[in-house]
């Protein structure tokens, strides 16, 4: 499938009515080069860029959950650890001690003080009898005697054997919660209840214990969604947290979930504490916030804008390198294309030239000899009166063939094909040689010719009379155009090993641009009228000598300043294609 | 002395008469005719020229045929072209045949007069 812009480049380039001027033409060539160009570099990039974005974002966002999961799992581990050891600790004392050794006020005081100074944030410690009354108490409350019987802890103490209590306020009004261990009384159809009450900043001092770089907020709540530790956004405990709790995984899976908080992206994870009625709450920022994501994105805008102006800068150079490479390119083939018609031009003129030539020549032929012979009885005749009238119109007559004549012989010169015999020719001598046939003439005219012609030029392989002609046929036109007082320049250099330039130069009127265009035409004259009025056929005889000799001519004209006629010729052997011009 | 005898052969009659008659009043026994047969039949009766005028393009044979059948029959008779044609290519075939002299009409009857001399000179070497 052809991309629509070089269609339409296209349809502007083939069509002949296209009202478009040149330089549109190749603007938009250049447009259309740069448009392709730019979708096949542009287009793979900004896939490129996008993959590795999208990519890595994936990368960087999976690692971020990772980490969340990590971080909540590990905290979870180290609450579990504390409350695990707290339970074994007071089930190893509950079945240590008998219920009336520990029910004696002095032997709990004494494993109180023991069980304190090693386990940080214990509050007191208390034994509850079968009848749910306490009956001793170890700690900062005076809470001996008070009646549990009714209490829910108590109740599922009784129950699970084993217990890890919410945090409530309770007597103490602090937060705390308890580990409670029922033990059967031995002899007794009850149980009696061993209590421990931790206070919750232990608990907040585990999780002030996490530190990780993303971390927002991390906070233990129960199954109602109340916190159970304090929160940096969401208050203290006893506060209803905004966890959905209808989410709450129960079991010891966690689970995870990313949300957006404003403009930031979040990752939240929970999961359960094992046998505890509490939920670990992990909040975490996702992987926009990352460090590592802020600068690769940022890099990653770099290459990509650095890409795109080092891709803008090359297309722009490319398009219009190419551009140029097509525009010297048809102007090749414009000038070889112009240059075939002004050879077939020059060819059919020859042609038809000759064949005018010839049939005139004929009836001029017998006018001359009509007119010869007129003469010839004149003379031999007696003197009449109208003798010499009669012999000056016979005059007359003949300089009007002799006209006639040298113009049907230059007609058949143009047609004549030109052998071309090759000899070591010196231009400077034959520049000489010419001016030597025109000086009488520039002479008369008081015409300067200055000559610049450069000693010890080298002989160039050419044919010496046609060269002759050439510059015979330049100097002549130069000549007519100076007219009286004029200043006519030739000067001769080597440009190089292969070349010879010769520059003629007169201070003439100069030529305006149609003329100069026109002016190697055949039968293009702007000398009608004058005296030396021109066939329009020299310039154009020239052009083909030189063109058959392997040179160049050219001319280039100002009105006012004159006219330049610049040729060159190649030193070397040339191409003798000897066609008929 | 016996004059020079100088046979025009082209077809265009007037050109050709009027030449004969110019040449005659410059001492020539010039005389002429219309085509390639009429020459052949002059040169084979008993006005033998000495040079002959032959016109390049004729109706039938041309000239240069005209001078391939002089130079058979009588090698001594010198030929010059004169024609409309500025053709080289049929100057040098001419001269191969051995044609004296290439001139383009309208031809300077002084020239053409120094030519027929010449050409009569090299005859009688």
């Amino acid at each position: 499938m052809r991309l629509k812009i070089l269609d339409k480049y296209l349809h502007f380039y083939n069509s002949e009515d296209s009202k478009l001027s040149i330089k549109e033409r190749y603007l938009t060539l250049s447009r259309s080069f740069l448009m392709i160009m730019l979708l096949i570099t542009i287009v793979p990039l900004s896939i490129t860029t996008a993959l590795s974005f999208f990519q890595y974002r994936a990368l960087i966002r999976q690692e971020t959950i990772n980490n969340a999961q990590w971080n909540a799992e590990s905290t979870r581990q180290g609450i579990e650890a504390f409350i695990d050891k707290l339970r074994a600790t007071i089930q190893i004392i509950s079945e240590s001690y008998k219920y009336k050794d520990l029910s004696v006020q002095e032997n709990l005081d004494r494993v109180f003080e023991n069980l304190k100074s090693k386990n940080k944030g214990l509050v007191d410690l208390s034994v509850i009898g079968t009848d749910g009354v306490q009956q001793a108490y170890s700690g900062p409350f005076n809470l001996k005697g008070k009646d549990y019987s009714d209490s829910l802890w108590y109740q599922k103490t009784l129950a699970r054997k084993v217990y890890v209590s919410e945090v409530f306020m309770g007597y103490r009004n602090m937060p705390h919660f308890v580990i409670a261990i029922s033990k059967k009384v031995t002899g007794e159809d009850g149980y009696w209840v061993l209590r421990a009450s931790i206070d919750t900043d232990t608990l907040d001092q585990f999780l002030a214990g996490v530190r990780t770089a993303n971390l927002v907020d991390v906070f233990l709540i129960n199954s109602k969604g109340v916190l159970q530790s304090s929160s940096h956004y969401y208050g203290n405990v006893s506060d209803q947290s905004p966890v959905v709790v209808e989410r709450l995984p129960h079991n010891k899976s966690i689970s995870t979930e990313e949300n957006n908080q404003g403009t930031k992206a979040m990752v939240n994870v929970v999961g359960q504490i094992n046998e505890t009625p509490w939920f670990l709450v992990l909040e975490q920022y996702g992987y926009a916030d990352k460090k590592t994501w802020v600068i690769f994105k940022r890099e990653l805008l770099i290459i990509y804008v650095v890409s795109f102006a080092v891709i803008i800068c090359l297309t722009f150079f490319i398009a219009s390198f190419l551009t140029s490479t097509v525009r010297k390119a048809e102007e090749t083939r414009e000038s070889i294309l112009a240059e075939s018609e002004h050879a077939n031009k020059l060819a059919s003129i020859g042609r038809l030239a000759a064949g005018i030539a010839h049939e005139i020549n004929n009836p001029l032929a017998i006018i001359n000899e009509k007119a010869g012979l007129m003469k010839d009885l004149l003379q031999v005749s007696n003197d009449f009166k109208y003798k010499d009238k009669f012999l000056l119109q016979i005059d007359s007559m003949e300089n009007a063939v002799k006209r006639s004549r040298a113009i049907t012989h230059r007609l058949l010169g143009f047609a004549r094909r030109m052998d071309v015999k090759l000899e070591p020719v010196d231009l400077n001598s034959v520049i000489t040689e010419v001016l030597g046939f025109l000086d009488k003439e520039a002479a008369y005219q008081e015409i300067r010719v200055d000559q610049d012609l450069q000693p010890e030029l080298p002989n160039i392989m050419s044919d010496h009379g046609q060269m002759q002609q050439i510059f015979m046929n330049i100097i002549n036109n130069a000549i007519d155009a100076v007219g009286n007082g004029g200043i006519i320049q030739i000067s001769t250099r080597q440009i190089d090993t292969k070349t010879v330039r010769v520059d003629i130069c007169d201070d003439g009127p100069g030529m305006p641009p149609e003329v100069l265009k026109k002016v190697f035409e055949p039968f293009f004259t702007t000398k009608k009228g004058s005296e030396r009025q021109g066939t329009g056929l020299g310039l154009s005889i020239t052009y083909g000598l030189v063109k058959k000799l392997g040179g160049k001519i050219s001319a280039s004209s100002e009105i006012g300043v004159g006219t330049t006629f610049t040729i060159l010729l190649p030193t070397g052997s040339v191409s003798t294609g000897g066609r008929d011009i | 002395m016996n004059k020079t005898r100088v046979l025009i052969v082209d077809d265009e009659e007037e050109f050709a008469n009027t030449l004969a008659e110019r040449l005659c009043l410059r001492g020539f026994d010039a005389f002429s005719v219309g085509n390639a047969e009429e020459a052949i039949s002059a040169i084979k009766g008993d006005r033998v020229p000495d040079v002959a005028l032959l016109d390049l393009k004729m109706p039938g044979l041309s000239g240069l045929d005209v001078l391939q059948m002089i130079k058979k029959l009588e090698p001594g008779i010198e030929a010059i072209m004169i024609t409309g044609h500025g053709s080289t290519a049929s100057g040098i075939e001419g001269m191969k045949l051995g044609l004296f002299d290439y001139l383009m009409k309208p031809v300077d009857i002084n020239d053409l007069v120094t030519k027929i001399n010449e050409a009569m000179r090299k005859k009688l070497q």
